[in-house]
């Protein structure tokens, strides 16, 4: 019968060496049920291990410990303990039960919301996303970072993760949250870009029935597109889209594609009015603001669109044509325009005009030769990566199966066979 | 809360570092807190204005946001300091000026009010120069928070002139130099690329 004494006496023998981690795992298995029945004395214990050196033993105490509802008082001493445990564990020791510890950070995720202090979990568990990921794949907690940061307000910290690129995914609701959450904090940042980037991953991904996140991801989806893209915004989803999400995102979120379809109108005062009478609508969606964001971004446009015509310009017609109030509202806009380097243009404040330029980029800096050479890279990387997938799946025995199936229902003649190399 | 990395970075007037030294020890003192919350000791003035020097009024707004009701009622520098982010934010480009002037900053605060005062005018300078022909003398003055005399002198120093017969300032754009001498390998490794595309 094992005590948690000689539990604990094994954990300090059997810490240093690969080898006797992998027997320390073996008992650990063994007492994992003991421990768990034992889970309300365990936590004094813990004081005679070290989290850096006894990151194994550590952890399964940890989450004997963690396994049952807490009150808001233990949380409060275990919240601690925890994030200690989190930024000072060893990376090779954690990796050897990769459940118990997705157990552990899920459940302190818990604690600190419940706590109400989002922001004492931000960087234990970034620290844990770092110790669990291998390269270029998406952890379970990679979420709930996201969301912690979110709920935090420290934007500009979850921004540090969304920069890796991402190929390899264990549970597609990991990765549908991931793109959500990073796509919510690119939006905070301005990154529109790489906000389209992410909600397209999330609307676009392989699902067999439609989920929430998908549509609330659909109308951040469509009001980034037209703050980034303006008109050329088309409704219509890509072709590879799930039919799940092409049977009914559209219908599930009217509101907000016939928002498109006023704002391709370009008409400011319409898309107002739109706004108005379904103002509850978005606002109960929690996207009021980026709506206003649409707004602006339609002035944008059109003054956008006026220098494709013209050369030159009065700041009175351009406060005209764009429905602003007076030539000085004009100057700013075309002022900030010019200021964020949306358009090119030199105000001639005695005169009244504008001057519309082109774009001064001529491609033969050195800086833009490096940014051309990274990219090439970049695709190159990825291409090879394709090229790998794709020989990956020719040869597995399930797609081959599955496609050969269906080959033979039809005959060979009307049709191409499916995959081009089909080497048996 | 060890606060030297950010009082070493104060002292050294590296203000650009100030906004991710900041960051970092407020995550870090948040996730180890004892009893007392960090809050309570938290420099938020100058986290605020670390943000807003480095031109990150995005980050600055979410630190606002985040501030406790009571902290901006005991400290009415956090507020003042918010109020420049907020007329960056809202792009009020002269009330930025005004909000800078508007408060007494503390001695510990004011040199890196001080420093981001004499950026801001910079950048605006750097705007009117790439977005004007012609600008009046009154407008000159608002965007870089000067008064007519001084603005009209700081400008002609930098080559401007002004128009005898409308009072204008006349804009003069300074040629922009830049790098386009390309080294034989970058032009080596375009070459290979065109070639491995060909063939």
């Amino acid at each position: 019968m094992a005590t948690v004494e000689s539990l604990v006496a094994q954990i300090q023998g059997l810490s240093s060496s690969a080898g006797d981690l992998s027997l320390l795992l073996t008992h650990l298995k063994q007492a994992d049920e003991f421990l768990h029945n034992e889970s309300t004395r365990l936590l004094p214990f813990l004081e005679q291990l070290d989290p850096t050196l006894h990151s194994l033993g550590y952890l399964y105490i940890l989450e004997a410990c963690t396994s049952w509802p807490v009150t808001n008082e233990q949380a409060r001493r275990l919240v601690l303990i925890l994030s200690r445990f989190l930024t000072s564990c060893v990376a090779d020791q954690i990796r050897l039960a990769p459940e118990k510890f997705i157990a552990v950070c899920k459940s302190f995720k818990d604690q600190v919301l419940m706590l109400e202090a989002p922001i004492r979990g931000v960087v234990p568990l970034l620290e844990a996303v770092k110790k669990l990921r291998s390269s270029e794949h998406l952890t379970t907690l990679h979420p709930d970072f996201l969301q912690l940061c979110l709920l935090a307000k420290c934007y500009k910290t979850g921004l540090s993760i969304l920069e890796d690129d991402i190929f390899e995914v264990d549970q597609p609701r990991d990765f549908y949250l991931y793109c959500y959450y990073g796509g919510m904090i690119c939006i905070g940042q301005k990154r529109f870009q790489k906000a389209l980037e992410l909600l397209h991953n999330v609307v676009t991904a392989p699902m067999s029935s439609i989920n929430a996140i998908a549509v609330e991801a659909f109308k951040k989806y469509v009001l980034v597109s037209l703050i980034y893209n303006g008109q050329q915004f088309s409704t219509s989803l890509p072709k590879y889209t799930s039919s799940a999400a092409q049977r009914n995102l559209k219908t599930i979120c009217q509101p907000y594609i016939e928002l498109a379809n006023t704002y391709s109108i370009g008409k400011i005062s319409e898309l107002e009015s739109y706004i108005q009478t379904n103002r509850e609508k978005f606002d109960s969606d929690n996207n009021l603001g980026l709506v206003k964001q649409v707004v602006s971004s339609m002035y944008k446009r059109n003054i956008q669109r006026l220098t494709q015509t013209y050369l030159t310009l009065s700041l009175q017609d351009i406060a005209n044509t764009v429905q602003l109030s007076s030539p000085k509202e004009a100057e700013m806009h075309v002022l900030q325009m010019i200021q964020d380097g949306e358009i090119y243009a030199t105000i001639n404040q005695r005169d009244g005009m504008v001057r519309f330029l082109e774009d001064p980029e001529q491609y033969k800096t050195c800086e833009m030769i490096e940014h051309i050479d990274s990219s090439i890279q970049r695709i190159m990387t990825l291409s090879k990566k394709l090229t790998a997938m794709d020989e990956l799946i020719s040869c597995d025995p399930l797609y081959l199966a599955k496609v050969g199936r269906e080959r033979q229902r039809f005959d060979f003649d009307d049709f191409d066979p499916v995959p081009q190399k089909f080497n048996i | 809360m060890d606060f030297s990395p950010l009082t070493d970075a104060l002292a050294s007037k590296s203000y650009g570092k100030i906004a991710d030294i900041c960051d970092e020890l407020m995550l870090k003192g948040a996730a180890e807190m004892e009893g007392v919350p960090f809050e309570e000791e938290w420099p938020f003035a100058i986290h605020l204005l670390a943000h807003i020097y480095v031109n990150d009024t995005n980050s600055a707004r979410f630190l606002w946001k985040s501030i406790p009701a009571a902290v901006k009622e005991r400290q009415p520098e956090v507020v003042a300091a918010w109020g420049i982010g907020q007329r960056l934010w809202t792009r009020d480009y002269a009330a930025v000026h005004e909000a800078i002037r508007a408060f007494d900053w503390s001695q510990q605060i004011q040199p890196l009010v001080a420093a981001f005062s004499e950026v801001y005018t910079k950048r605006m300078f750097q705007l009117l120069l790439s977005a004007y022909s012609t600008i009046s003398i009154q407008d000159t003055a608002l965007f870089l928070g000067m008064n007519e005399d001084d603005a009209t002198s700081y400008v002609l120093q930098q080559g401007w002139v002004v128009d005898p017969d409308s009072r204008m300032l006349i804009v003069k754009k300074q040629p922009v130099k830049t790098e386009q001498k390309l080294d034989s390998s970058k032009l080596q490794r375009l070459t290979e690329y065109v070639f491995h595309l060909e063939h």
